[in-house]
């Protein structure tokens, strides 16, 4: 059994065992089944208004929850003082319960992109298709890491649920096992993958940074200049010829082309501006699109 | 504001977190641009014809599908690591446009998904796709598929696809992060003419110097509009511009208002602040900042702490 947080009761939840909690956990699954049916023989014609309605309903919940009064510097285990706060807290305690539902959906779906995977894999290996090893090293790590993984878990869970600190000392073969699988070669692997990028970026910027255009010659003098500036190398040479240039005056107007200052200027005067005029765009666009999820106004490429 | 607002019959603003101070000025700015975007639906409702600049990336979608064509080669379609959001949606529906223009030439789609809910969404697009085209049988149940939720396993999966298959056109479009750079280079080393667009301003660079177009910004929000010319979608577009004016405007006032606040050379000296909601003397008489002026404050509200006397539930201690 898993370890289970201590909650505040209310309309989403109930002390564990008792009436209440087996009355709300068999009323729910009760009102999930008659909800399947009904919408599994409903008919075409009202799908469309059904998925609308869901939409709609699952949606309302987080707009009324930014737009009604938030109850202020709430404690956990008090009541609300008016039907103002009673709406609040119902609100605020119905925003984790939806996430959990949401994360609850997700590992269902999980498993749909498993089955994706081994019916492909498993189809390419049996009919010897092209590439047929590939699959058979994915469908291996696959079992192994699954199949290791689990046992670990299992191997580090106590009476009660909660997790046991297991010491290297009294490891077994499962535990090994999954520390090689995971922290030996997995986590490595993630680590050469994301090493590749340092070669991908030189050979980008080989092929962009080129004296094409006026602005292909901004992007390259402004690149050089920061990359310089973040080499202490040069950055301290540098400086030391502004130094001696201005005698160590550090009030002096000349400090102002160290390298650290131009790349500074160019950073909090150029790019960070821009930056943020593309973010303004992209959360007005979010905005759009989520407001037109939520109405069901997105007829997007596909059909509505 | 509070006070002025009263108690509404049956909603109490003053007990609202979010409204204390200058809070209400967000909440306000957000529902005028909500308002903005649902006026201009409907306004194009109305059948009013609406420009939209042309968008390069967008427009060499026909030319990168019909090489791929020529070549005998998959399309490979992208779109991102995150969860089902507006971001991935949005790709969904490009890539919608993108299977139907391949549908009618027979040329092989691949759509590769880290997330299992993208991946589930995608499959009921990309099969609707077909059989909204009348072509139900070319329809590959393997042409979308879940590689791994894990993000460099995802890269390495997508990178062996595009070398093994020679993909000649790719469109990565979503969220991306370090990976985005191993994808581009990949297309870019087979020599497929790429597409790609993210919302995460920190990958759009990469994407500028590895790909052939690129999506900045809202372009890759625009692109529904953008390619199906549905009123609604372009009315929305209208409406987020309007936005940006005010937004832009905000910035404008904003800018003139506190250069006048806190004078040339930033000259004043103040010698009181405003601090947890309170107007408090400062240590030591100092030049008036930024974050003093009208502006700032109306945009970050100073919160008095509060402490409400509730009664205590008798039944609290435990619950699941």
């Amino acid at each position: 059994m898993l370890p289970i947080a201590d909650l505040a009761p209310s309309f989403f939840n109930a002390e564990h065992g008792s009436p209440a909690w087996w009355g709300k956990a068999v009323l729910t699954l009760l009102l999930s089944v008659v909800m399947f049916v009904i919408l599994f023989n409903a008919p075409a014609r009202a799908r469309r208004p059904i998925v609308i309605s869901a939409t709609f309903l699952g949606g309302v919940i987080y707009v009324l929850q930014w737009l009604w009064p938030r109850a202020i510097a709430r404690d956990p285990g008090t009541l609300p003082l008016n039907t103002t706060e009673s709406v609040a807290f119902w609100l605020e305690d119905a925003i984790p319960v939806l996430g959990t539902i949401s994360n609850t959906v997700s590992a269902f779906l999980l498993g749909l992109g498993v089955y994706s995977l081994l019916r492909i894999h498993t189809t390419r290996l049996v009919k010897r298709q092209a590439d047929w090893m590939f699959s058979l090293v994915l469908l291996t790590c696959m079992l192994l890491m699954t199949g290791f993984g689990y046992a670990d878990w299992i191997s580090k869970q106590g009476p009660n649920g909660a997790a046991l600190a297991v010491s290297q000392d009294t490891w077994t073969f499962v535990n090994y096992a999954k520390d090689l699988l995971f922290d030996g070669l997995l986590q490595n692997m993630d680590g050469a993958m994301f090493s590749i990028i340092a070669f991908y970026i030189l050979s980008a910027a080989y092929r962009a940074f080129r004296i094409r255009s006026i602005e292909a010659t901004i992007l390259l003098a402004a690149a050089l200049v920061v990359m310089l500036a973040l080499m202490g190398a040069v950055d301290y040479e540098w400086s030391k010829g502004i130094a001696s240039m201005t005698g160590g005056d550090k009030g002096s107007f000349l400090n102002n082309f160290s390298l650290s200052e131009i790349r500074m200027w160019i950073q909090n005067n150029v790019q960070n501006p821009s930056l943020r005029a593309i973010d303004f765009g992209i959360g007005i666009g979010a905005l759009a699109m989520a407001l037109r999820l939520w109405l069901s106004l997105e007829k997007g490429g596909h059909t509505a | 504001m509070l006070t002025a607002f009263g108690t509404l019959p049956f909603i109490d603003l003053t007990f609202g977190d979010q409204y204390r101070d200058t809070g209400w000025f967000g909440i306000v700015i957000t529902l005028s641009l909500v308002a903005f975007l649902l006026y201009n639906i409907l306004r194009s409702k109305k059948g009013k014809d609406l420009y939209i600049r042309r968008i390069g990336g967008l427009n060499a979608i026909d030319e990168a599908i019909g090489r791929a064509t020529e070549m005998g080669r998959p399309v490979i379609m992208v779109p991102g690591l995150g969860g089902l959001n507006a971001i991935s949606v949005q790709a969904l529906n490009v890539f919608a446009h993108v299977t139907r223009t391949a549908a009618h030439f027979s040329t092989p789609i691949r759509l590769c998904c880290a997330d299992a809910a993208v991946y589930t969404v995608a499959q009921e697009i990309i099969r609707d796709v077909y059989q909204s085209e009348g072509m139900g049988e070319r329809y590959d149940q393997d042409s979308v598929r879940f590689i791994s939720d894990r993000q460099f396993a995802f890269a390495a999966g997508v990178s062996g696809m595009v070398m093994r298959e020679q993909a000649a056109a790719t469109f990565f479009l979503g969220e991306f992060f370090a990976e985005s750079l191993i994808f581009a280079e990949t297309a870019n080393a087979v020599g497929a003419i790429q597409v790609a667009g993210s919302t995460q301003n920190t990958q759009t660079p990469f994407f500028i110097a590895a790909c052939d177009y690129v999506l900045i910004g809202d372009e890759y929000y625009a692109a529904s509009a953008y390619l199906t010319r549905e009123p609604v979608l372009v009315g929305s577009l209208i409406g987020q511009d309007w936005a940006k004016m005010l937004i832009g405007s905000l910035i404008l006032v904003g800018v003139i208002g506190s250069t006048i606040q806190m004078g040339p050379f930033n000259a004043k000296i103040l010698t009181e602040e405003l601090k947890d909601g309170k107007l408090v003397p400062t240590k030591k008489p100092r030049p008036m900042n930024r974050k003093d002026t009208f502006m700032s404050h109306l945009l970050v509200p100073s919160l008095e702490k509060m402490i409400i006397d509730r009664p205590k539930d008798p039944n609290a201690g435990g619950g699941e």
